[in-house]
Parts: structure tokens; C-alpha cells; sequence
């Protein structure tokens, strides 16, 4: 039972950790915490339905959802976002927040509310039946997807990260941004990689979350967008292992909690450890000091 | 105060003369008072983004904790709403203090998050906690609010009991807007005061301001509790007008709506604050009214919401009704 919740809680955890890498990068580079991310979470997870809807094959239908994903990342960032960036920082918080409910409302006129389910015939069967089972464990075929895949995409992104040149560029934002910018780093541009590959990422989540949930609805992008919030702060934001680690621990903390503490106060979880690390130790786990909560004008 | 122009003089006396006659629609009234209880929540928020520079994600957790303390206080010892709203008020800006002083440090992005944990914990505890607030099903049948002159009778025929209980919109609209008129002018003497300049050094440069001499946690803290005092007042009077309350009335789109009526309005002003409540609160009515016709669900007027705070924050930063598209280095009052 606790070893079932263990694994539970890992797939879970993994998912909030693809989200919550998006949110790490972007505050990483442009130090703004995208509220809009979860929403495009919710997009990536639409598209790819309406992209099944049309007839498309799984693959076609997950990679045509990631790459409009990626551009929508981009497009938000150079509507709202790039105008803003010599603004105060409030006035890019609060453009952020107002991208999120326009999104979330802007999928609620085209897709309705009523939640619907995931294709299920475009789903290979080995995804619902038990891939192994140890000592009474089960574990199914879309865990291990899942895992697989979330664990792929983030290793792929960390050696990106580390060691290519647009990497570099990156980080060397990350760092100062003014510098960068002296050294030839082509600011926009690599801004724009960012939001590329977070929101890419963030649509990959959205559609694993929507077929291991059969569940779609225009609002799924909150709480989920909340939870690899509370990820990526846990693990220090603005680091992409810590991320990982964040959303592991919160996945965990989570399915134990519901499972031997309290159901009913299942989402406070991610809440109680969001604000018990920004106060305790805002840095976060994996975090360099004073890299989080910083003002960068 | 400025000077208010003639005009302006007549629609003030038309909204006074307005409920009390004959013509008043229930559904006008009903609409009119709303827009003062926003009015009033939206002063309360923008004290803390407006004068202090920090955004609250969610103060809509004050007014449920104002409408639930005068809720159960009613409910339970049928107490006066005019001991119940300052018992809400005081609660209210106990809890504000509550959540202020360990973030007192914090900045920015890491604040708003806090505050936006703080009201989702709200709602949860709401929805929860059913021994004391009833869960999801609310809280139905609190006593309306009323006026009791009992004690004056002593004075010529002892025993003649003076009571008036409050019915339909028209006293209500009154009485809200007796708090609308309070609250804006207790916010007009604290901007005023020494408290009021330290308010906006903080906002303006926390670091210079501590240097000067301000006692930074000190403002911060009365900010957090004055802003907290007035959330839950509101909440007091929601729940004796509307007279039941669920936990569904404080998610987090309230606090949203309060913010882009702060920001429409133009961030740490007081007459800005309020006209913005009266924008959104007309424009939801009437996209309330206009959307079923054309086959799109009435939450999606949020989409219209959303979309005005994008383009206020990209080209008047310094709200609608600002005097220029900048950001003002002393706002309007």
C-alpha cells in the first residue's frame, strides 16, 4: 500500500515537475512568475484532443500540441510581457495574471465547461493494462510512459542547458542581463527560446495529465499550474534539477498525505509547503542564496 | 478635496433621491449596491499594491472571513449588525497582521504568491470545516440588518418598542453607501498623514524610506491591517444583505475582479478605485445580460476582464481615468 502510494505520488510528482520547469526557466531568465503557464498546460491538452478529434495520430496529434504550445509561450511573451520589461514589476505581475484568466476564459468560449474526456481509441492499449507487478504493486502502462517521457524531456532540457551555446546564453541571462547583452547575447531572442521550450514542456505535461486523468476542462490549469508553482519554489527557482526535485517531493507529500493524513485537505498541501519555503528558506532546496525573491527592476 | 462640479453635484443628489422613490427598480438598487460593497473592497485592496507596492492575490480571503465571523456571530448569539461589522472588522485585521508578519521580508512575486496560498487556505478551511460553517451548503437565514431605537423609548413612553428591520434594496443602498463614503474618507485622511507619506516612500523605494527613518515593518504591518479591516467590513455587510453565504462567494476570481477594478482605476487611487468598481460591475451586467444571447457560458465576461488589464498595464499603466498614459509619481486621490 505505502510503496503503491510511493509510486503514485512519483508519476504525479513528475508531471507537476514538467510544469513546473517552465515556470523555474522563465523566472530564471526574466525573473517574472508566468502566471499563464498553467493555462497553456491546459491548451497543450486541448489542442492535442481537437487535433485527435480531426483524425490525427497520437504522435502527430501530441507534437502538433507541443509546437503550437511553444508558439503560443512565444507570441505571450511578445504581446504581453516583452512592453513591460522596463515597466515596475507590478505591472508585469499583473499583466501575467490577467494573460491567465484571459486564456482560461478564452478556452472556456471555444471548448465550453463541461469537462470531456480524453480519445480514448487513439490511446495504444498497453497504457491501461499493468506493465509489472512487484509484491503486489501495479503499475501501469501510462506510469511508466509517463515517466519515461517526463524523465527524457528533463534530462534532454538540463544538457541543453548545460551544454549548448543557446544554453549558455541563457544562463548568462539568468545572470545579468545587462552583461549578457554586452557580450552579444541577442536578449529577445534567447527569451524567447525560453518560453518556447517551457511552454512546450508545459503542453507535453498538459496532454500526459489529460490521458492519465480523462479529464479535460478549461480550469485544469490552476490548480496544476499552483502545484509546479509550489514545485519549482520548493526546489529553488531558477534551477532545473531542483525543479525536478520539487515536483517529486510535492507528488510524494501529496498522495501520502491524502492517503494516511486528510482527502479533504489534499490541494493544501502544495499550499502549506509554498508558503512554509518562501518563509523558512525562500532560496528552496536546490537554490543558489539570493537568487530567489531577488528585485530585478 | 477638489472643487466638485455642479453636474456632479445633480448625479450625486440624483443617487440619493433615486431609491427613495416610488420608481426605484429593485433590480437597479440591487445592482447600485454592489457597486458600492466593490467600492469599498476595492479601496481596501489597493491599499496594499497602491500604497505600498505590494500586489495581494488574495484579499478576497479577508472578506470571507469578515462575512463568516458577522455570519456565525449572527447566526449563533443574534447579535446587532452594528456590533457585529466592527467584531468582523477587528478579525479581519487580526488575520491581516497574521499573514503580514511573516512576509513582512518578502517581496514582489513571492508575496502575491503567499497571499494567493493564504485565500485558497481560506476557502478550503470554509469548505471543510463543516462543524462551524456548514461546508458547501452555506450559511442560510442570517438575520437582515436593523435598526433598534428601543433604548430611546425610555426617554417618553418606556416599553414602546422602535425597531426597523431592514427590507428590500433601498435602506441597504444606503447604508452601503454610508460605508463607501467612510472608508473613502478614512483612506483620504490616512494617505494625508505622516502614516500616509511613509506608505508611499515604501511603495516608492522601500531601501530610501528605511534610511529616512520609517519604521517599515511597522507601515507595513498597519497596511496589511487596515487593508484587511476593510475586506472584512464589506464581508460583514455582504452577509447581512445577501443574508446567506457559501464558500463558493470568496474564490479567487473576487480577488481578480477587486484587482482590475483597483487597475482600471489607476493603482493608490482612492476616486480611481471606485469608478473602477462601477465599470466592471456595469460591464458585468451587462455582459451578464447580453452573453446567453449569443450562446457563450456568463463566466466567459471574465475574458473581457482579463483582457482590460493587459492593455491598462500596457498603455496606461497609470489607469483609465489617469490624467496621461504614464505612470504617475503621485497618483491622483
Amino acid at each position: 500500500m505505502l510503496v503503491q502510494q510511493l509510486v503514485n505520488g512519483l508519476t504525479l510528482g513528475l508531471l507537476y515537475a514538467l510544469i513546473a520547469v517552465g515556470y523555474t526557466m522563465v523566472y530564471g531568465v526574466i525573473g517574472l512568475i508566468n502566471f499563464a503557464h498553467g493555462e497553456v498546460f491546459m491548451l497543450g491538452a486541448f489542442l492535442c484532443v481537437s487535433a485527435l478529434g480531426i483524425g490525427l495520430p497520437l504522435a502527430l496529434a501530441c507534437a502538433l500540441s507541443v509546437g503550437a504550445c511553444a508558439a503560443i509561450g512565444i507570441a505571450i511573451d511578445a504581446v504581453a510581457y516583452r512592453p513591460l520589461r522596463a515597466a515596475p514589476r507590478l505591472a508585469a505581475l499583473i499583466t501575467a495574471i490577467g494573460m491567465s484568466i484571459f486564456l482560461q476564459n478564452l478556452a472556456l468560449v471555444i471548448w465550453g465547461s463541461r469537462p470531456r474526456p480524453f480519445v480514448r481509441e487513439a490511446l495504444p492499449a498497453f497504457f491501461g493494462q499493468t506493465a509489472f507487478e512487484l509484491y503486489a504493486v501495479r503499475v501501469n502502462g501510462l506510469q511508466v510512459v509517463i515517466c519515461l517521457v517526463s524523465l527524457a524531456l528533463m534530462a534532454g532540457l538540463h544538457l541543453f542547458i548545460r551544454r549548448t551555446r543557446a544554453g549558455a546564453a541563457m544562463r548568462a541571462l539568468a545572470q545579468n542581463r545587462v552583461c549578457a547583452r554586452l557580450m552579444g547575447v541577442s536578449v529577445n531572442r534567447v527569451i524567447s527560446l525560453t518560453f518556447a521550450l517551457g511552454s512546450g514542456l508545459g503542453a507535453a505535461a498538459g496532454v500526459l495529465t489529460a490521458i492519465q486523468y480523462n479529464s479535460l476542462t478549461p480550469t485544469m490549469g490552476y490548480n496544476a499550474g499552483v502545484k509546479a508553482f509550489a514545485a519549482a519554489v520548493l526546489g529553488g527557482v531558477g534551477s532545473v534539477p531542483g525543479a525536478m526535485l520539487g515536483g517529486v517531493i510535492l507528488g510524494v507529500a501529496e498522495t501520502l498525505g491524502a492517503g494516511y493524513v486528510s482527502s479533504t485537505y489534499r490541494d493544501g498541501v502544495a499550499y502549506a509547503v509554498l508558503i512554509a519555503v518562501i518563509v523558512l528558506r525562500p532560496a528552496g532546496l536546490l537554490g543558489q542564496n539570493g537568487a530567489a525573491g531577488r528585485d530585478k527592476a | 478635496m477638489k472643487r466638485l462640479a455642479p453636474a456632479l453635484w445633480l448625479l450625486l443628489a440624483a443617487a440619493l433621491a433615486y431609491p427613495a422613490g416610488p420608481w426605484a427598480d429593485q433590480y437597479v438598487l440591487h445592482v447600485l449596491v454592489l457597486v458600492l460593497v466593490y467600492m469599498v473592497l476595492a479601496m481596501g485592496l489597493g491599499v496594499t499594491p497602491g500604497f505600498c507596492g505590494l500586489l495581494d492575490l488574495g484579499f478576497v480571503g479577508f472578506y470571507g472571513i469578515g462575512a463568516y465571523t458577522a455570519g456565525l456571530l449572527t447566526l449563533a448569539y443574534d447579535l446587532s449588525f452594528w456590533v457585529v461589522a466592527p467584531l468582523a472588522c477587528v478579525c479581519g485585521a487580526f488575520f491581516g497582521v497574521l499573514r503580514g508578519a511573516p512576509v513582512l521580508r518578502l517581496t514582489g512575486d513571492y508575496f502575491a504568491i503567499v497571499t494567493f496560498g493564504f485565500s485558497e487556505l481560506v476557502v478550503m478551511v470554509l469548505t471543510n470545516e463543516i462543524w462551524l460553517t456548514r461546508g458547501p451548503l452555506g450559511l442560510p437565514g442570517i438575520a437582515p440588518v436593523s435598526l433598534d431605537f428601543g433604548w430611546l423609548s425610555a426617554f417618553f413612553r418606556p416599553g414602546t418598542p422602535l425597531c426597523y428591520e431592514f427590507s428590500g434594496e433601498a435602506p441597504y443602498f444606503y447604508l452601503a453607501l454610508a460605508m463607501a463614503a467612510s472608508v473613502a474618507a478614512v483612506l483620504r485622511r490616512a494617505k494625508a498623514s505622516r502614516l500616509g507619506r511613509a506608505w508611499l516612500a515604501i511603495r516608492e523605494d522601500e531601501l530610501a524610506a528605511a534610511s529616512a527613518g520609517v519604521d517599515v515593518g511597522r507601515c507595513k504591518t498597519l497596511a496589511f491591517a487596515v487593508s484587511a479591516g476593510i475586506g472584512a467590513l464589506a464581508g460583514a455587510f455582504l452577509a447581512r444583505w445577501s443574508q446567506f453565504l457559501s464558500p463558493d462567494m470568496f474564490k479567487f476570481w473576487e480577488s481578480f475582479l477587486v484587482l482590475c477594478m483597483v487597475v482600471l482605476g489607476g493603482l493608490g487611487g482612492i476616486a480611481g478605485a471606485c469608478a473602477g468598481a462601477a465599470t466592471l460591475i456595469g460591464l458585468g451586467e451587462a455582459l451578464r445580460a447580453l452573453l446567453p444571447g449569443l450562446g457563450i457560458p456568463v463566466e466567459a465576461r471574465f475574458l473581457a476582464y482579463g483582457l482590460i488589464m493587459i492593455l491598462i498595464m500596457r498603455f496606461r499603466p497609470g489607469g483609465l481615468f489617469a490624467a496621461s498614459a504614464r505612470q504617475p509619481d503621485c497618483p491622483a486621490g
